[in-house]
């Protein structure tokens, strides 16, 4: 068999040209896969923890009913004793920070003019603990009760600047309208032109004097780590989501994250259509050159099983020439890929801002060891397999005809 | 000596579109080890055939062939691959060395397929290597030799084996006539040394000559079967015709 390896192994570099084309298409497609996996992997841990950093922590902690039935008034199935819960959920292995927020809605006027805005109560003290990023683009971050923060857009609409007094309208769990007061500490964006013509952010507890309760819609977690998710989540609703947790349910960042859900699957199409046309691509070229490696080859195998090589050894023979090319391919792939993966990283490049966001973000690859191997194994297996068709065509020639091959 | 190979009434046809061409005629013909046979015969008498049905390379149509006792017409090519490795050894017109494997690799090829063991391959083509005189070309790939270099590999690589026959397919037409006078010296040698069986396909007058056994094959039969005997060339070769006188 070592011989047939030998053989097969030779015949790789016998035609030096054919063989180099070979390896240049194959070392491209491998490249032109691993780039493409890469970026989108970037973007996905990217967008992952962008995410998770813009407010939506790795866990989310509400009552059954909030999340199953919804709300006819503000906090009606909210989440009491929220400090309880937050200081249960800090003892648990992985969690770093946790923090309680109201989502609310009403009206927001600057005595002239009203827009209406999606409000988050937040516990400024926290928000930093829980690693979420705040754009703020003039100003101060909040911190007294009695500031609010606005998104870009809507502070133009109310041509709102830090330290105006704006008022606040909404509606009590009683049903009853409110209104208090609050001054714009500053202005900030989310990245959502849309959410910034909406957005305001105000203290917890300005929140709560607004819709006249001491309930949280829900309490967020921040973990150690991404990875940690699932293994928190099942720990803590294993361990029955402490004391008062019957009424609760608790969501991942994943469950939640249904923009980024939508970006995995729009990229995820993507790869497996560049990964279908690198696939045909790859395949036709190696069939060819084991075709013509066959073609060329006849009388040779036809003096091969004169000497009583049998057609199996035969088909070994050209099947491992395939092998050893495509191993070649896949590591010269990796290397073209390793390559260009530092080449793009160091250039500093820069892309445009996604449709509906407002700023762009940096060109960067990630190197995905899982990537490469997958790669690798894909190429071995693509030019293996290609191989095989021309090897038995070669293996079921007539002795006689192949000796007579001209 | 016992005979080796024998064919009975083998009869072989080849189909050319429409058209079937007859190569073989009800030809019975043995060979005893130890032979020195020449094939002579102008183009398409059938020799190449012929040496093909012997080799197990090929099967008839009609008749039998016997390898030492076995008949073998009806077992198919593929099942004959071991028989062919122990029994025959092959020396083609165009040499048909392996390209990738050196002047020691294409020798050993076929022992390593045999099954012997390494010690006995290496003191056996190292042997061989000498015999032929090209010993110290055994790292030679075979574009790094000249022609009659080439053959002499190649009639290395055919008695590896052992073989009971070396069946040589017009050993010398790819070659000068010095150089084939050279290589016909050595299939000679071999064969009156060692014994070596040599069958072997030409229509070169002067190599015919060198022959102790002369088959004078014309429209695929066996016209004459001359032991002991000189060719002498006819003025109507050109139209396959070859007389041969007995000498003994």
């Amino acid at each position: 068999m070592a011989t047939f390896v030998l053989i097969a192994f030779r015949n790789v570099f016998r035609n030096t040209r054919r063989t180099a084309l070979t390896l240049l298409v194959i070392s491209f497609g491998a490249a032109a896969l691993i780039l493409s996996g890469g970026f989108f992997a970037y973007n996905f841990d990217g967008l992952r923890e962008t995410t998770i950093r813009n407010g939506l922590g790795h866990l989310q902690i509400a009552t059954e009913q909030y999340l199953s039935k919804g709300e006819e008034r503000p906090l009606e199935h909210g989440l009491d004793h929220h400090a309880e819960l937050q200081a249960w959920l800090e003892s648990r292995e992985h969690v770093r920070a946790t923090t309680a927020q109201i989502d609310f809605v009403g009206l927001i006027s600057n005595g002239e003019k009203s827009e209406a805005f999606l409000g988050s109560g937040v516990d400024p003290e926290r928000e930093p603990q829980m690693g979420f990023t705040l754009n703020l683009k003039e100003g101060e971050p909040l911190a007294a009760d009695d500031e609010a923060l606005l998104g870009i857009g809507l502070a133009k609409s109310l041509k709102a600047q830090p330290g105006d007094v704006l008022t606040l309208m909404g509606t009590t769990r009683d049903g009853a309208l409110n209104a208090v007061d609050v001054r714009v500490a500053g202005l900030y964006a989310t990245g959502i032109k849309e959410f910034d013509a909406r957005a305001i952010k105000v203290s917890l507890p300005a929140a709560q004097r607004l819709l006249d309760t001491d309930r949280v819609t829900k309490v967020i977690v921040k973990l150690d780590a991404t990875r940690n998710t699932e293994e928190v989540r099942n720990a803590i609703v294993a361990a029955g989501l402490g004391p008062r947790g019957a009424s609760l349910r608790v969501r991942s960042w994943r469950e939640l994250a249904t923009f980024y859900q939508q970006v995995v699957l729009l990229y995820d199409a993507i790869f497996l259509f560049l990964g279908i046309i690198i696939f045909i691509l790859v395949v036709l070229s190696s069939s060819n050159t084991m075709m013509m490696s066959v073609f060329e080859r006849v009388r040779e195998i036809g003096t091969l099983m004169a000497f009583g090589t049998r057609r199996r050894h035969v088909l070994a023979i050209f099947v491992l020439e395939g092998a050893v090319l495509g191993v070649l391919g896949g590591l010269c792939g990796l290397a073209v890929s390793y390559v260009l993966i530092q080449a793009i990283n160091n250039a500093g490049l820069t892309m445009p801002p996604p449709p509906s966001f407002t700023t762009g973000f940096p060109l960067l690859v990630k190197l995905v060891p899982g990537l490469l191997a997958a790669v690798f194994v894909l190429i071995v297996v693509v030019l293996t397999g290609s191989a095989v068709l021309p090897a038995w065509r070669g293996a079921r020639l007539r002795i006689v005809d192949a000796l007579g091959h001209v | 000596m016992d005979t080796v190979i024998a064919l009975r009434q083998v009869e072989r046809e080849y189909r050319m579109g429409r058209t079937t061409m007859v190569a073989l005629r009800g030809v019975s013909v043995e060979f005893r080890g130890g032979e020195f046979t020449a094939i002579a015969g102008p183009s398409g008498s059938g020799k190449t055939t012929l040496l093909n049905l012997i080799g197990c390379i090929d099967k008839p149509d009609r008749g039998r062939v016997i390898v030492k006792g076995q008949d073998v017409t009806d077992i198919p090519l593929h099942r004959l691959a071991g028989l062919r490795n122990r029994y025959f050894g092959f020396v083609f017109q165009s040499f048909n060395l392996i390209p990738v494997l050196s002047a020691y690799e294409n020798v050993e090829f076929p022992v390593l397929l045999g099954g012997v063991s390494s010690a006995e391959r290496k003191a056996r083509v190292e042997g061989l290597l000498e015999r032929v005189g090209l010993k110290d070309h055994r790292r030679h790939r075979p574009h790094e030799l000249s022609g009659g270099q080439r053959q002499r590999v190649a009639i290395a690589r055919a008695l590896v084996a052992q073989p009971l026959a070396v069946l040589a397919d017009e050993p010398t037409a790819n070659l000068d006539s010095r150089t084939g006078a050279e290589i016909l010296d050595l299939m000679h040698e071999l064969n009156e040394s060692a014994g070596v069986t040599f069958l072997f396909s030409t229509h070169d007058e002067q190599i015919v000559r060198r022959a102790r056994r002369v088959l004078a094959m014309h429209d695929g039969q066996i016209r004459e079967d001359a032991t002991n005997c000189t060719a002498v060339p006819m003025p109507g070769r050109a139209a396959g015709a070859e007389r041969i006188e007995r000498t003994a």
